[in-house]
């Protein structure tokens, strides 16, 4: 549990650090309001799990995590602007980031998101468990016990108001993405892919150009990548690195002092150098949380989470054209566990799965959804996982259709087992699977 | 009145609108991504409905349009000023300094010239620049992005299409059902680089009107409306009859099943008979809708069962068992859209416009602007300006050691 802790108590400590290096006239505040606010996040959580067993919790706390990226993408598009419009006029109040309201506002919040992706990484042992009445003192331990560490770091290691939320963000998604259910990562790939696919599809549409089949297919290939996994990736990659290097761009555009008015070239020199230095110097922390950024990408894209994925079972079907797969024996369908087949008819060939959800009702859906390429599912920490896209399904709403939920299948539960019609399952696949393998190879 | 003009002069001018505006879009799209899988149709759709939306939007173009006569008015006022007959306001300077003393311009312009700058001495002020201004690559930059956002206003609000299916030897079927008879459709292979076949739908003269061909890139217009083709197929004449259907069954119908292999369903209607129909790849390779050596394959079910299947050439006919399948008449013929869209010129040409913004960026970029003015305000006082377009800080150095000079010769 130890070890499962340590990358998130580490976030914590860096996001302590950087409040205390960003509000250094009220550092004990800071620490204080940051280990409380770390305990409202670590109560939300165990009410939350409490009150609403299931997806819930986790599903406001990555809503919240994806308002932090938004938050910083809001800060960094204004620092943008600041820094490259003559006379930029501040916001009413622009005064407040240098009051006590906003150290405290700021070490609550960021302690309340990390708190709770410490009480959502603890949640497998239930609320109230040992581990979870621990994290509060720990955490309030480590903020106060850093107090004198931050002191002797480098005084020209600083931070400007632009900058901090860009470290503090990082972290949280560092700390979140070893969560599969908290990853924002994962899931924004899959919807930037989407977007690409449908933005694609609807300027081609408004542009009146012509479909695929008028297209020389080496120019369609390449429009084809548009509608590919890469796509997703890469854009993710760009929508989660961009806010930082709008930071960092407002800060080395931030505009000199103005020298004109003195007359000693020694003095005009030494008033730029010293300016250009500290613009260098205030570089440092956002670089670091670019670094950060790049950790929390590289272990949403490869989690050390290893996934339940067993080799389909071939099936064969009855002469009435019915398969039929007991509850009990080589495999235990009620072990809440997904258990694949493979059918094969002839030439054609379905992969589907069996599983008995939370609920204790069980589900039978194809190994593939009507989204992507029929690269299966993998089941892990209460979801499972489409291997195409990232994308997280709850145990609980597998067997529904929809989105990247595995396409269900009709079946029949009865004494003896499963029974479902070979025909129908084989039909599905190929509708399927032709489906999705036009729009991904570049259907229109 | 002048109150209510402040503000929304500000919209129209502000750097700041466009991401404001953009910003509500994504939020409204991260919203309703959370409901919907179709997130992008159903924000156009939103925005097509609402007048709250589509006032946000005419504020991209608006605010584009606005900002093109900022910076024109910049433009000038900064030429003004260089050339000695405007006055050099604060807001087209980076650095603006006042010194005391007096100066001799010709020394200065002499000390410019010899760096590089352009100069324009005039009475009482003295300008150097040099490098290329990004004006013009903003000015196009803005420009192309008001046609951008006007086009997708326009597309977005005032689209109509509508569907038809153009069949040889039939009138076009236009909205407004005044079309030629289709005479011909000819499918061929092209050897452009981008499109791999040629279309060409030629349509005959109906009353005054000229006939017209119309292809398949750039789209050609029929009373306004783009002709868009979206699929071929084949426009047939069936023939069926069984021996529980004696009285048969005949019906016109168009059948998207093009390219061969592609399968179309057919129901015989208050009867258990359905066929599944598609057209048979040739021996030889070739195509049977450019060559127009066509046919029907087909499959017959009565319910689930399957009778039998055959193939059947244009006007040819299947007699089997009772049963016969003829398809006396087979025509070409394309699914096409009239879309009614004046938002698509628009859209091309921000295109045009981003690409020549580029062109025109690129040497700015190269060879940054930088400009100085000094100006003498009144016996004893010289006012001295500087700007550089990007960082300039060997810029700086030069007009603060010119400004150095003139210090040093007034002691």
């Amino acid at each position: 549990m130890l070890l499962k802790l340590l990358p998130h108590f580490l976030s914590w400590a860096g996001i302590v650090l950087v409040l205390l290096r960003a509000f250094p006239a009220r550092r004990p505040v800071c620490a204080a309001l940051g280990s409380a606010g770390f305990a409202a996040g670590v109560a939300a959580v165990c009410f939350l799990l409490r009150a609403f067993p299931g997806d819930l919790a986790f599903g406001i706390f990555r809503g919240m995590m994806g308002g932090s990226l938004l938050l910083l993408w809001f800060v960094s598009v204004v620092a943008v602007y600041r820094s490259t419009t003559r006379d930029f006029a501040a916001p009413r109040g622009g005064g407040v980031t240098d009051g006590p309201a906003f150290a405290g506002a700021c070490s609550i919040a960021a302690g309340v998101l990390a708190g709770a992706v410490c009480a959502c990484r603890v949640s497998g042992g239930g609320p109230g468990s040992l581990p979870f009445l621990l994290l509060v003192p720990a955490a309030a331990a480590l903020a106060f016990a850093l107090l004198p560490l931050e002191a002797r770091l480098p005084g020209s290691l600083t931070l400007s108001r632009t900058a901090l939320v860009a470290p503090v963000v990082a972290l949280l998604l560092f700390s979140s993405s070893s969560l599969l259910r908290l990853d924002l990562f994962a899931p924004l790939s899959m919807k930037v892919m989407k977007f690409a696919h449908d933005f694609v599809h609807q300027f081609m549409e408004s542009m009146l150009f012509p479909d695929h089949f008028f297209i020389r297919s080496y120019l369609w290939g390449y429009i084809g990548l548009l509608f590919g996994e890469g796509v997703g990736f890469w854009g993710a990659l760009v929508i989660w690195f961009t806010p930082v290097a709008l930071v960092l761009l407002a800060l080395q555009l931030e505009r000199l002092p103005s020298v004109a008015h003195i007359r000693q070239g020694a003095r005009r020199r030494k008033l730029l150098a010293t300016a250009l230095g500290e613009r260098r110097r205030r570089l440092v922390i956002p670089l670091l949380s670019l670094a950060v950024f790049g950790g929390a990408a590289y272990q949403s894209r490869y989690p050390s989470v290893e996934y339940w994925d067993p080799k389909p079972l071939a099936v064969a079907a009855t002469p009435a054209g019915e398969i039929v797969i007991p509850k009990k024996g080589d495999v235990d369908l009620q072990d809440g566990r997904l258990h694949k087949y493979l059918y094969k008819q002839g030439a054609k060939e379905a992969r589907f799965f069996v599983l008995m959800g939370p609920s204790g009702h069980f589900t039978v859906d194809l190994d593939a959804c009507a989204i992507c390429k029929p690269d299966g599912y993998g089941q892990a920490e209460g979801t499972v996982i489409c291997y195409y896209c990232k994308t997280l399904i709850p145990l609980e709403t597998v067997g529904r259709a929809g989105g990247c939920n595995p396409v269900p299948i009709n079946f029949t539960e009865k004494e003896d087992g499963i029974h479902l019609d070979a025909l129908a399952l084989i039909n599905e696949w190929g509708n399927t699977v032709q489906t999705t393998t036009k729009v991904k190879e570049g259907g229109k | 009145m002048k109150r209510l003009l402040r503000p929304a002069l500000l919209l129209f001018t502000s750097r700041f609108t466009p991401p404001v505006v953009v910003g509500i879009f994504l939020l409204a799209y991260i919203g309703i991504a959370f409901f919907t899988e179709d997130a992008l149709i159903a924000l156009m759709e939103l925005t097509r409905h609402s007048a709250v939306l589509v006032g946000l939007l005419a504020l991209l173009p608006l605010n584009a349009l606005g900002r093109v006569a900022t910076e024109l008015r910049a433009v000038l006022a900064r030429r003004r000023a260089l050339s000695g007959s405007g006055e050099p306001c604060a807001e087209l300077f980076d650095e603006r300094v006042e010194l005391s003393g007096s100066c001799d311009f010709d020394d200065l312009k002499q000390r410019f010239a010899g760096l590089g700058y352009r100069t324009r001495q005039a009475e009482g002020s003295l300008g150097a620049w040099r490098g290329i201004s990004g004006s013009p690559a903003r000015l196009i930059l803005l420009a192309g992005s008001f046609c951008l956002f006007l086009g997708i206003l326009i597309s977005l609000t005032a689209r109509n299409s509508s569907r038809g299916a153009l069949i040889e030897g039939e009138p076009l079927p236009a909205p407004s059902g005044n079309g030629g008879v289709v005479e011909r459709i000819r499918l061929a292979e092209a050897p452009g680089l981008i499109l791999s076949k040629s279309l060409e739908m030629r349509v005959a003269p109906l009353g005054r009107s000229a006939g017209a061909t119309y292809g398949i890139y750039p789209p050609g217009r029929h009373q306004g409306a783009y002709v868009y083709p979206r699929y071929l197929g084949i426009a047939a004449y069936l023939q069926f009859s069984a021996p529980d259907l004696p009285q048969g069954y005949q019906t016109h119908t168009v059948l998207n099943i093009y390219p061969p292999g592609k399968d179309a369903a057919l129901e015989v209607p208050n009867s258990p008979y359905r066929f599944v129909v598609s057209m048979p790849e040739p021996a030889d390779g070739s195509d049977p809708y450019a060559t127009g050596r066509m046919g029907i394959q087909f499959k017959l079910f009565k319910g689930k069962d399957a009778l039998f299947s055959g193939s059947v050439p244009a006007g040819g006919e299947l007699v089997r068992d009772g049963y016969r399948v003829a398809f006396p008449d087979l025509r070409r013929m394309v699914i096409t859209d009239f879309i009614e869209d004046y938002g698509v010129q628009f859209i091309w040409a921000a295109g045009g416009l981003y690409c020549l913004a580029l062109l025109a960026w690129l040497p700015a970029l190269c060879l940054r602007r930088r400009e100085v003015l000094f100006v003498r305000r009144e016996p004893g006082l010289i006012l001295a300006c500087s700007r550089s377009e990007g960082q300039g800080m060997a810029h700086g150095g030069i007009f603060n050691e010119a400004l150095d000079l003139m210090e040093s010769r007034n002691p």
